[in-house]
């Protein structure tokens, strides 16, 4: 049977109002159940095609789908967790109002999410701070929340931006525990980061991408032997430099 | 039916209660503080300047300032509210996660309009009920009344969604309320009747919107009015259609909200 990829962008362009020409026609799949890395320097574009599959940004031009939807569908959004790089909790709710409100914008209706924002809180061991509103949150525990807010309504496809940038090493290896159980359980990842060692541990399979661009695709094994490299970051030199 | 419904759009009634919520858990701020300086205005000009002024347009002062200082507090109390609420949201970010869930662009809009509403009618409401026992106020007109408020109150919800979408600072959200409703409202007609001011003031006075609002309100609290209350309700239903239709397109466009 067929399976329609995770995401699909077809000729993705965007330019920004001030003229910046941010992804240039850039393709690229992402098939269902991939633990899939995103690779690229500050301004290559990360963040724009993430904001173009969330429906975050207007797209110039090009087609985004989410499982064989279009991207600004509801049924395409209802698909789709993201947590941002930026740290935007609403700083009027606490962490339980923070899930289920998220959970209802999501279609859930009040049980459910109130069931499910306390399995959040407990896998994300957010339980202490359960009635503390996000702004008095540590570093961390907004990270987690964050987290736990993207996977609130049980997405098939999570994007996560940079998810583990100034994160503790402790919580660093939690969060990768996590993100591998759910991958685990069929859900599908797409992660920026800009720890290499981060996208060599978890990704099977990574794309760089530079200038809105993409300039290469495989696997760590498969990028290495085709950059001739002994490490990801010898690849990421290469790749960014040629 | 109501359940279906309800199930169709969870999305806009979690994001509007939402908005609700934020109103009544910072209670005494958004409603209590309004509602102390109307009460204010009224002992200050009703009662103390009643006693000189003694009727206008066949109704005793203090009276005639309750209509004025009722719908001034209900405008700038939704104003402000969905201003804030939508600057806050997109100054810290947390609109994306509204804007990437599955919600029609009018529920967001409408969703985001709610708090505004909630937080005018306590204020009104609440002001109305404290009134009450010092002033006799009466409502003549409840089928004025009543859509003259709700065009009010949509009027001044997108308003404030409006600004908050395309605000850079806070200042420009105090801006707006200093320099455009406030003045306006006060020229309006709160204190008194256009009807006494001398040419060109008293022509220049229906040049003012909320002058229709403010009279249509106070024919359906009084049975008088400065203007035809058909008028008055017709000029404040357009320019409501006109504000909501605007506050409509960002939503449906992105503009502004969307890079």
């Amino acid at each position: 049977m067929f399976r329609p990829p995770a995401l699909a962008l077809r000729g993705l362009t965007k330019r920004y109002d001030n003229g910046f020409l941010a992804l240039d026609g850039l393709d690229l799949e992402v098939p269902d159940g991939a633990f899939f890395g995103l690779l690229g320097p500050n301004g290559a574009g990360k963040t724009t095609l993430i904001s173009a599959v969330c429906n975050l940004i207007r797209v110039s031009a090009g087609e985004v789908r989410v499982f064989g939807h279009d991207h600004d569908t509801l049924d395409a959004r209802r698909l789709v967790g993201l947590a941002e790089q930026d740290v935007n909790l609403d700083r009027f709710l606490d962490v339980e109002e923070t899930l289920r409100y998220h959970g209802g914008y999501y279609g859930m209706d009040r049980g459910r999410a109130r069931r499910r924002a306390k399995e959040m809180i407990d896998v994300f061991d957010l339980r202490a701070k359960a009635n503390v509103r996000a702004p008095m949150l540590s570093g961390g525990m907004r990270r987690r929340l964050l987290l736990a807010r993207a996977l609130m309504h049980e997405p098939r496809l999570v994007i996560l931006d940079e998810p583990t940038a100034g994160v503790a090493f402790e919580l660093r290896m939690e969060l990768w525990a996590y993100i591998r159980r759910l991958h685990a359980s069929g859900t599908t990842i797409l992660l920026t980061t800009h720890y290499l060692e981060e996208a060599e541990e978890l990704c099977e399979e990574i794309a760089l991408i530079r200038g809105g661009r993409l300039i290469a695709r495989d696997s760590a094994e498969g990028l290495r032997s085709a950059y001739d490299a002994d490490s990801l970051a010898d690849v990421y030199v290469k790749a960014m430099a040629s | 039916m109501i359940t279906r419904l309800a199930e169709r759009h969870r999305g806009l009634l979690a994001l509007g209660s939402r908005e609700a919520h934020r109103v009544l858990k910072l209670w005494t701020q958004p409603v209590v503080a309004p509602i102390l300086s109307s009460l204010l205005f009224i002992l200050v000009f009703g009662l103390s300047l009643g006693s000189r002024i003694h009727h206008v347009d066949g109704v005793p002062y203090d009276t005639f300032i309750v209509p004025g200082l009722i719908t001034m507090a209900m405008i700038q109390a939704t104003y402000a509210n969905n201003s804030a609420s939508v600057f806050q949201a997109r100054f810290d970010r947390y609109l994306n996660d509204v804007l990437a869930a599955p919600m029609r662009s009018w529920e967001i809009n409408l969703a985001l309009s709610i708090g505004g509403v909630v937080r005018a009618t306590l204020i009104g409401g609440g002001l109305l009920l404290c009134v009450l026992p010092i002033v006799d106020v009466p409502i003549r007109e409840p089928g004025v009344l009543l859509p003259a408020l709700a065009l009010g109150l949509a009027l001044f919800s997108s308003f404030g969604v409006i600004v908050g979408i395309y605000a850079n600072s806070w200042d420009h959200t105090a801006f707006v309320t200093n320099i455009v409703i406030l003045p306006l409202t006060f020229l309006g007609g709160v204190f008194y009747s256009v009807d006494v001011l001398p040419s060109p003031w008293h022509e220049l006075s229906h040049l003012n919107p909320i002058f229709y609002l403010l009279n249509a309100v106070r024919y359906g609290f009084l049975g008088t009015s400065d203007v035809s209350v058909a008028l008055s309700l017709a000029v404040t239903a357009a320019l409501a259609a006109a504000v909501v239709a605007w506050s409509a397109w960002l939503f449906r466009t992105g503009h502004r909200l969307k890079p």
